[in-house]
């Protein structure tokens, strides 16, 4: 009997749980499939809908690109960061953490003022003479691109930092005892090493990205929605539930392969067996 | 012929600090040498230097007559053993083992057979397959000096690696490595706080402290006649008393005691002392001779193979192992006789 104990301590929990998050996730989704009897239609209708797909696409791509990207620029971060002294280290975490510090709605404003028209960039490279007419920047992928790096790239850095402190540094160093130079020890024993984390961190930026709301409004316009703004419209302009029902599903299940996939990819690697996230 | 020279090598980790203090230290080729001395006097510190993972701030590191103190430790091709072994725990046995050759571009067909012999030489032949966190702490051990010993290092540089094994296989270890470092012929120097450890696998000892080598000798030589105080402590040597020099060999301590050695000492000595063991005990009533000094037991205790009793002497507290046929209880008086043979000077 004294096995159930813990069992108990999860209840509040998970009846807090269950109200506040599974039946209203269930509501929204279940008209998606009932429609008089079950059916799939909702779903199928979605994906023969060229700009549904579009924007389906456009999600994918965003937030994969985004977390390729923060996967380079992380690393490489991570690893400077886990390796310099303890004194320096609190002052650059905070620096690294310092994005997810103030307001998304703030910091899309900040690249709206460097991207755009009059933007910071365009008036700068005409100034110079490089350019003569504005480059568009603002209000394409790329601009979702680089607030979504801005906005998640902390999260791979803390993740990242926490598995590479860990990795004893006297591993690299048998590593060069044994004929590696400098960047050869870090592909060969940091990297695959490092592995876990950036899974965990590649899955925290890939979610992220993907259902992140403010940014893509904000930076990608009407004209280049992703699945989270394309759901809002739904919902709350056009205020067809139904729609932002299916929408919803998808983002979940879109989220739920690729964070499966990242997990296959990471198994294929690192054969250690039985010990990642 | 001197094959490593370490020539007044002066490392500071802080800029204010000297943790080696202008060492030196000349190995010959195919021997193995340890350094020995308590934690933190500057081992670890010693042997990051000859691997190259240490620039020191002054001093130059030379092998067999080339310079080597700025060469890149991936240049230098010696073959290290950490002390938490530091093995890839993504790759297998021989992946492990492989892997200064692979970083070599050597191909299967040279590569494979050189895993293979030294991981028989080192007895893993069957666990070339398996990942370190399926080995014992032995095994792991061995495939950390098998990862060493394949890239056929100039210099095989151990830091306290047995420190990790338990007692049995730590002494089993050890065999093992003289062995192997035999066998291969390969220069080596290994790094222990433990001395019965150190006399038994090396040629020649440096006892260090606080980063500088006391004396560097034959194991032999420093058990029998420590040179420093320092040196005669860490052995095992626990009575010090100050002495007045006489005459050649002989000296009287500070309330005229005659003490005789068998050997001549230079006039810096003037530090007696002597081992616990060496200490003959005889009955009060025994006529007073020269190298004798009576005293009061002032506490028993039972070691087991023998009794040590601590006595109280006009020279301080004089630590003594008598048989334990005959025990002297606590407050009986009793004489000390120090053969001329087994007193020290330092
Ligand atoms: N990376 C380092 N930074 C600062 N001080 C160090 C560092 N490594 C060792 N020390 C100091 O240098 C001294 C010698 O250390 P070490 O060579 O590791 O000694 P040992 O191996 O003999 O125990 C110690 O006082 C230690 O605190
Ligand atoms: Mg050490």
């Amino acid at each position: 009997m004294k096995n159930k104990a813990p069992f108990i301590l999860l209840t509040p929990g998970l009846i807090l749980l269950i109200v506040f998050m599974f039946l209203p996730l269930v509501t929204i989704i279940w008209p998606t499939f009932y429609d008089g009897k079950l059916t799939f239609g909702s779903y199928l209708s979605f994906f023969q809908d060229n700009y549904n797909l579009s924007v389906f696409w456009r999600t994918l791509r965003v937030s994969l690109i985004v977390t390729l990207i923060c996967i380079l620029l992380g690393v490489p971060t991570a690893y400077y960061i886990a390796r310099t002294s303890k004194k320096w280290r609190g002052l650059m975490m905070a620096m690294s953490l310092f994005p997810l510090l103030t307001n998304s709605v703030i910091r899309s404003f900040a690249w709206i003022n460097i991207l755009g028209t009059n933007g910071v960039i365009n008036d700068f490279l005409m100034k110079l003479g490089i350019i003569t007419e504005p480059i568009k920047m603002l209000y394409t992928d790329s601009a979702i691109v680089v607030g979504s790096v801005y906005l998640f790239l902390p999260l791979m850095i803390i993740t990242l930092v926490g598995v590479i402190e860990n990795i004893d540094l006297e591993m690299v160093e048998a590593a060069e005892t044994l004929g590696a130079n400098r960047l050869t020890a870090f592909m060969k024993v940091v990297l695959p090493l490092s592995l876990p984390g950036i899974i965990v961190g590649s899955i925290l930026v890939f979610s992220g990205t993907l259902s992140a709301y403010t940014t893509p409004q904000l930076l990608g316009g009407n004209q280049n929605m992703m699945l989270s703004t394309f759901l809002y419209q739904n919902a709350m302009t056009l205020g067809n539930w139904q729609s932002a029902g299916v929408i919803a599903l998808i983002m979940i299940v879109t989220t739920i392969i690729v964070m499966k996939l990242f997990n296959m990819i990471a198994a294929k690697f690192d054969k250690r067996g039985g010990e990642h996230a | 012929m001197t094959y490593v020279d370490l020539k007044d090598i002066r490392v500071s980790y802080d800029g204010k600090n000297n943790i080696l203090k202008d060492l030196n230290l000349s190995i010959e080729k195919g021997e193995l040498v340890s350094l020995l001395g308590p934690s933190g006097c500057g081992k670890t510190t010693t042997l990051r230097v000859i691997a190259g993972l240490i620039e020191p701030n002054d001093g130059d590191f030379v092998v067999d007559n080339k310079n080597l103190t700025r060469v890149p430790v991936h240049k230098r091709n010696f073959g290290m053993v950490f002390q938490s072994y530091a093995l890839f725990p993504h790759l297998t046995v021989k992946e492990n083992v492989g892997f200064g050759l692979k970083l070599r571009k050597e191909d299967k067909t040279t590569m494979n057979p050189k895993i293979q012999d030294i991981l028989e030489v080192t007895g893993l032949a069957e666990l070339g397959d398996r990942y370190p966190k399926q080995l014992s702490g032995g095994q792991r051990q061995r495939v950390a000096l098998a990862r060493a010993l394949v890239i056929e290092p100039k210099l095989l540089l151990l830091d306290e690696p047995l420190s990790n094994l338990d007692a049995k296989l730590r002494v089993q270890m050890r065999i093992e490595i003289k062995r192997i470092q035999r066998k291969l012929g390969i220069t080596s120097v290994f790094v222990t706080h433990d001395q019965e450890e150190c006399f038994s696998i090396s040629d020649r000892v440096a006892v260090m402290n606080n980063g500088i080598i006391e004396q560097f000798d034959t194991p032999e030589e420093i058990y029998n006649r420590p040179k420093t105080e320092f040196v005669a402590r860490f052995i095992g040597f626990e009575n010090f008393f100050n002495l007045t020099k006489q005459g050649e060999k002989t000296y009287t301590t500070s309330e005229g005691h005659m003490l005789k050695t068998s050997q001549s000492w230079d006039d810096t000595k003037l530090v007696a002392t002597i081992r616990p063991d060496d200490i003959n005990i005889l009955p009060k009533g025994t006529e007073q001779d020269t190298n004798m000094i009576p005293g009061k037991v002032v506490v028993r205790t039972f070691l087991g193979k023998s009794y040590q009793y601590e006595v109280e002497t006009n020279v301080g507290k004089i630590l003594v192992n008598g048989p334990k046929e005959t025990a002297y209880s606590s407050g009986e008086e009793l004489l000390l006789q120090f053969p001329e043979e087994k007193l020290i000077l330092v």
